[in-house]
């Protein structure tokens, strides 16, 4: 099909030619993955904490240094009830408490003794990550004081793996970001062409409209291809993402959410005029389902309204099952249900533009 | 459905009682008539009569409410697409891609017709060479109007529908494009043009039809228009404060008369007899009738009389 073939190389063409609409697509996306890349993994954020030695002994000293040892922490020696004031005004982050006869209830091995720790859990990274460096310190000592060898040395690479672990969670997410806003935009220069009368034109050449929208809906489609490459290689290669390599399935769910969200695209030009009105109308769209589907964080975190809301979003579903494909995420939703609730998205928005798009 | 061959002798296109309406606007209120093989013909009227209307629904573009249109030996209503590859287009007032350049359009376009003029011809014909790599957004508007003459052309079109072809173009340009189309009628092609241009429709056409208000006001070849209604010739002078049209409409020869832009036009059968009581009159009034002249009639005179109007009001 010749003139299928040509017109798509126009559209490819005109969209590369188009340097706002380059941006939006490449730059965009890729910025995201850059920032959010550069803040989740990098060296850890140093934490201080105050440390109130009230035993003094040789076993309480054990635990500092303990504490010590890890990277990124520093301690702050004082008083209990001055590092409480302390932390009060953020200069650290927990308190820990050795009570006095820790060194010999440690040695007498009888009761449990008790390390008080102060964290503010409304900081929940730092409270999170406090906790973790507590039982860590707490599980080697406890170890140690059993006499038994390890037989599992805990990695402190514990604290990495949470990290990468959002940046493999951010980086399906910025990818169905990407999708759907480059699926939802796509119909606008469609609106802009029979706004200027372009398409008018064309349906007065022996053009038939199904080449028409083939042609932009295959270039849409090339276009998604391309910001997976980019989005997924700049993770890799920049950041460490670690993929599962289930191409073919990643490249099934790019397709499969990128035609959803371009009918709902055509759906948007099917009842707006101008490129004006649709640009509008397609940001309205956009943004409220970039936040309200929950693809940047956990559904689980959400109101039990807007949770219901996000249930019934497509970006929902597609970021799950790009997460699941890509980086065995947790799943939301299994991925035949969410195939089946882009597969209907896509047919109802199928069937609304079909019915509804003026070509004039 | 049968395509007959259009280089035969007959009507590239039939029109019978046409009716369109947008919403209580009547674009066009029943008009019929026939376009011959290898003739140019003209809807001439002012913006708003219905033109652009009619000629979207001879290219499909548009349905009718009511009426039949054959072009081509193709019942336009019912089978658009049978058409479509045998006629060209020039659409008043459409953009084209605005990212791609003059050659990138021509060759896109090419590839949508079954047959196809070679892109360099045409660049070369519409004298679109300097701006064979420039993108359409960066053409002029007389440029861009060639441009789009040349897509009207790329696919060797057996008839060829131009709105407005030369609004927007220098002088210049104008008469390249009427040298162009006299051309295509000498190839044995057929044009429906539609202008709002007097001189235009005088020199190009060999029919033309008067449109105002979705009608059709007169419909033959420029000579039959003008003798159909001017036996009678055109004495025009400067108006003078003071001579009523009461007293002018009844000077002797004078048939009708008409005020323009300052100026007063007696369309008289008796053109000594009409300028004698004009300068008795003017004497009268101690006044002297400035520029005064005969001319023919022209189409101009046909519409004014016609509608009461110019054509560019």
């Amino acid at each position: 099909m010749n003139a299928l073939f040509r017109l798509t190389v126009a559209n490819l063409k005109s969209f590369v030619r188009d340097r706002a609409a380059l941006f939006w697509t490449i730059a965009f996306p890729l910025i995201f993955v850059v920032v959010f890349g550069l803040i989740f993994t990098g060296n850890p954020v140093p934490t201080s904490y105050g440390f109130a030695d009230l035993d003094g002994s040789q076993a309480s000293s054990a635990v500092k240094s303990a504490f010590d040892s890890i990277d990124g922490v520093t301690l702050v020696d004082g008083s209990k009830d001055d590092l409480l004031a302390k932390m009060r005004q953020g200069d650290v982050s927990a308190v820990i408490v050795v009570p006095s006869g820790y060194g010999a209830s440690v040695a007498g091995g009888g009761a449990p003794v008790t390390l008080t720790v102060y964290t503010d859990p409304s900081q929940s990274q730092a409270d999170g990550r406090t906790r973790q460096l507590v039982g860590f310190v707490l599980g080697t000592i406890n170890q140690a004081a059993s006499g038994r060898p390890p037989a599992v040395v805990p990695a402190f690479e514990a604290i990495q793996t949470v990290q990468l672990s959002y940046l493999s969670y951010l980086i399906p997410s910025i990818l169905g970001m990407s999708l759907m806003q480059g699926g939802i935009f796509a119909a606008i220069p469609l609106v802009a062409d029979r706004q200027k009368l372009i398409l008018k034109r064309l349906g007065a050449t022996p053009l038939r409209r199904w080449q028409l929208v083939g042609s932009n809906v295959f270039v849409r489609l090339v276009i998604a291809l391309a910001q997976t490459l980019i989005i997924v290689g700049v993770g890799t290669l920049l950041f460490g993402l670690e993929t599962t390599g289930r191409w073919l399935g990643v490249g099934f769910f790019v397709i499969l959410g990128s035609l959803t969200f371009i009918a709902l695209g055509y759906v948007i030009a099917s009842f707006t005029r101008t490129e004006e009105a649709a640009n509008g109308i397609t940001q309205a769209v956009q943004l409220p389902m970039l936040f309200l589907s929950g693809i940047f964080f956990p559904i689980a975190t959400m109101g039990p309204v807007l949770q219901s809301v996000a249930r019934l979003l497509p970006l929902t579903y597609l970021g799950d099952a790009l997460r699941q494909v890509m980086v065995d995420g947790t799943p939301f939703a299994p991925l035949y249900v969410c195939v089946a609730v882009l597969l209907v998205w896509l047919a109802g928005c199928f069937a609304v533009s079909a019915r509804f798009f003026r070509w004039q | 459905m049968t395509t007959t061959s259009p280089v035969a002798t007959g009507d590239v296109i039939r029109v019978d009682g046409l009716r369109k309406a947008f919403g209580d606007l009547v674009a066009v209120d029943g008009i019929g008539f026939e376009v011959r093989t290898g003739e140019v013909f003209g809807l001439l009227g002012p913006n708003g009569a219905g033109k652009t209307t009619t000629v979207e629904v001879l290219e499909g573009l548009q349905k009718p409410d009511a009426g039949s249109v054959t072009v081509l030996g193709v019942d336009v209503v019912r089978d658009p697409q049978l058409l479509k590859p045998r006629i060209g287009v020039s659409l008043q007032n459409a953009a084209l891609y605005p990212k791609l350049t003059v050659i990138e359009l021509l060759d896109l376009f090419a590839t949508f017709y079954p047959k196809s003029r070679a892109s360099d011809d045409l660049i070369q014909l519409m004298d679109l060479g300097e701006k064979r790599k420039a993108r359409t957004q960066d053409l002029s508007g007389g440029q861009r109007q060639r441009l789009s003459v040349a897509l009207a052309l790329i696919g060797d079109p057996e008839l060829v529908f131009l709105d407005e072809p030369t609004t927007g173009m220098d002088p210049a340009a104008r008469r390249a494009l009427w040298d162009i189309i006299a051309n295509l009628r000498s190839e044995g092609r057929s044009v429906l043009l539609t202008t709002h241009y007097m001189d235009e429709a005088e020199i190009l056409c060999d029919r033309i039809a008067i449109m105002d208000h979705g009608r059709f006001l007169e419909l033959g070849t420029v000579t039959e228009l003008v003798d159909r209604r001017f036996h009678e010739r055109a004495v025009r002078f400067d108006a003078i404060a003071g001579l009523e049209d009461g007293r002018l409409s009844v000077m002797p020869g004078v048939s009708s008369m008409a005020r323009e832009d300052g100026e007063i036009v007696l369309y008289s059968s008796d053109v000594p007899a009409t300028i004698g009581a004009v300068l008795g009159a003017a004497e009268e009034l101690g006044a002297e009738p400035g520029n005064l002249g005969v001319r023919r009639a022209t189409l101009e005179d046909v519409f004014l009389a016609l509608t009461g109007r110019t054509l560019r009001d």
